[in-house]
């Protein structure tokens, strides 16, 4: 009854949104919401497609993002045996709707004989028996991974969701002694190495426009921060004096904040990106260091040593109103704000172990998102706030997980070497 | 009777003779020329005093560095406080740098694992500084002793008990220049 609810909300909502159009659905599919129930039959190939491995991977990739969703179900292909085959022509809804699925997505794959791909797909709406939006790509073969992404993302945006699938993930991969950032999918496919130093990068944190990441390095000896632009291939050192290190762009862009030492005691600066001006946000003896933006930028979360041990504090972005977050157990670090501003996620050693917490903002209560598997360390939410990137060394050597908001789907994306310090992009572009 | 104990006197004569016979085939033994001792008087030379002055002179930067001359320091969990049973050390270190002026160190300060990689970062800048001032109160020019952390990525060793812990929890002096 619930459900039939919700689906009729949807369809109402769906019913006003244009069909082609750019606009956003302003609704949003909360927690706790039902799934929407998603069937994907065969696509429809041409010859050189046709046992393709190309064809298979668009197809994989894109079931295996909606599926990751936690937006839609995917409606078990054993189903649609029971069923007449498909045919995009003459489509059957009633059949589709019998085997409980809401949305039908119809697509066509072409490879071309220049080696490109043209994926086209349509999205229909089952038990109102209509067409909802359509979408053509086009690219490289060796892009279908991305095409199947773009295709996801498009699923999102029709239901007011973020973006996500196109989103990618910084970290550092350890090969020998170089340690390196790299970047990846979302899912652990097409890694691609960013740095090349023979020194220690670590910590990397991506630009508002995703097309610059600031790191750590320790390629002058001592811990500075560095930022790549990703398509000049330049580097630039942007730090001064002391060490410098884990540092956090702004969610506009605008300003990053860090932790230094130049004034001998590792404090929190503030320094605006366009003036090059800095700021010192924090004047106490004792360690203050990892601090993150919050979502809307008025926000620092970041640890601090000053009650004797390290804990989770919240200050105002120009230093004042400090407040005090975590209050039980005597390690906290590596705070990361989620999205949606409302929960605080942040890495706690109880014993030895290092697990992931979620502490909700508004009504200060604690879950526990990772348990007690080895050390779990460095949590990162996705870009809709609905999944965590984390490192964790549960299987021996560091590897990246990516885990859903209430602990449930966790997964390794990584194998080769050793892999952490994952940080999401904010949005996908 | 005197014939029958001449049969078993004979019989376990070859007895024995053949138990004596199977071993002598066992081991061969050595026949020939004595062995001759070989020796040679040692030469009675005295290595050439070095003073400390005159090794120090010598050495090269990586040799002082492999040779330790400056030993490193372990701290507690968590802690930066120089420890009790440490000071011995850092004092035999400051003597050490008091008798060369013209070295310049470099204190690094490291983690063990039990700690995140950006915290730890910061407790081992703390571990070093702490080393630096003890130093430093001991005489020594704070000009010349630079500091760098290194957080949990360098362990010394593998493991993960307190022994190994402990082993990382440290601050190495590292000669930079003589």
């Amino acid at each position: 009854m619930k459900l039939r609810r919700t689906i009729l909300l949807l369809l109402v909502i769906l019913s006003f949104a244009p069909l082609r159009g750019q606009e956003e659905i302003t609704i949003r599919i909360r927690e706790g919401m039902p799934m929407v129930p998603v069937a994907m039959p065969a696509f429809l190939l041409n010859p050189a497609a046709q046992n393709s491995e190309t064809a298979a991977a668009v197809y994989d990739t894109l079931w295996k993002d909606l599926e990751f969703s936690r937006i839609f179900k995917m409606v078990p292909r054993e189903h649609y045996a029971y069923i007449p085959a498909f045919n995009p022509n003459a489509i059957r809804f009633k059949d589709w709707a019998s085997i409980q699925a809401n949305i039908l997505i119809s697509g066509e794959l072409e490879v071309t004989a220049d080696d490109r791909v043209i994926f086209s797909f349509k999205v229909y709406e089952v038990t109102g028996e209509r067409f909802i939006f359509g979408r053509n790509f086009g690219g490289k073969k060796d892009l279908a991974r991305l095409i199947a992404h773009r295709a996801a993302d498009e699923m999102l945006k029709h239901f007011g969701e973020r973006p996500l699938f196109t989103s990618k993930i910084a970290y550092i991969s350890e090969t020998g002694d170089d340690r390196d950032v790299y970047i990846m999918d979302y899912d652990g496919q097409r890694p691609t190495r960013i740095t090349f130093s023979s020194a220690l990068d670590m910590l990397p944190s991506w630009s508002a426009d995703n097309e610059k990441i600031l790191y750590t390095s320790y390629r002058n000896l001592s811990p500075e921060l560095f930022m790549f632009h990703i398509y000049s291939g330049k580097t630039e050192l942007l730090s001064s004096g002391g060490s410098n290190y884990a540092a956090d762009w702004s969610p506009a862009g605008d300003r990053i904040v860090f932790t230094s030492t130049k004034h001998g005691n590792a404090e929190i600066y503030l320094k605006d990106m366009k003036t090059g001006q800095e700021k010192r946000l924090t004047f106490n003896p004792a360690i203050d260091t990892s601090p993150c933006w919050s979502p809307n930028g008025r926000e620092i979360a970041f640890t601090s040593q000053r009650g004797g041990t390290p804990q989770i504090y919240i200050m105002d972005a120009e230093g004042s109103n400090v407040r005090r977050v975590t209050m039980e157990g005597s390690y906290h670090d590596s705070p990361a704000w989620s999205p949606d501003g409302m929960r605080l996620a942040f890495v706690s050693r109880i014993e030895n172990r290092f697990d992931i917490y979620i502490f909700n903002l508004k009504s200060n209560e604690i879950s526990k998102l990772t348990e007690n598997a080895g050390r779990n360390e460095n949590p990162s939410w996705s870009p809709d706030g609905r999944h965590l990137a984390f490192s964790s060394n549960r299987s021996g050597r560091y590897q990246i997980y990516l885990v859903d908001y209430d602990g449930r789907n966790v997964r390794q994306i990584t194998s080769r070497g050793e892999n952490k310090m994952p940080k999401w992009q904010r949005s996908a572009k | 009777m005197k014939r029958f104990l001449i049969i078993v006197l004979a019989v376990s004569f070859i007895l024995l003779l053949s138990a004596c016979s199977k071993k002598a085939a066992k081991v061969a033994p050595v026949q020939g020329p004595a062995v001759e001792t070989v020796e040679e008087p040692v030469a009675q030379v005295e290595k050439p005093y070095l003073s400390e002055e005159e090794l120090f002179q010598q050495k090269s930067l990586e040799e002082l560095n492999k040779d330790q001359v400056l030993k490193m320091i372990h701290f507690d969990f968590d802690m930066y406080a120089i420890r009790e049973d440490m000071k011995p050390v850092m004092q035999a270190n400051a003597n050490w740098l008091l008798k060369f002026p013209s070295v310049e160190v470099l204190v690094e300060g490291h983690c063990d694992e039990r700690g995140t990689i950006e915290y730890n970062i910061a407790l081992g800048e703390k571990r070093a500084e702490a080393a630096k001032n003890y130093l430093v109160s001991l005489g020594l020019n704070a000009a010349k002793v630079k500091i760098i952390s290194y957080g949990k990525s360098k362990p010394l060793v593998q493991g993960v008990d307190e022994a190994s812990y402990f082993r990382n929890r440290r601050a190495e002096f590292v000669i930079t220049k003589k």
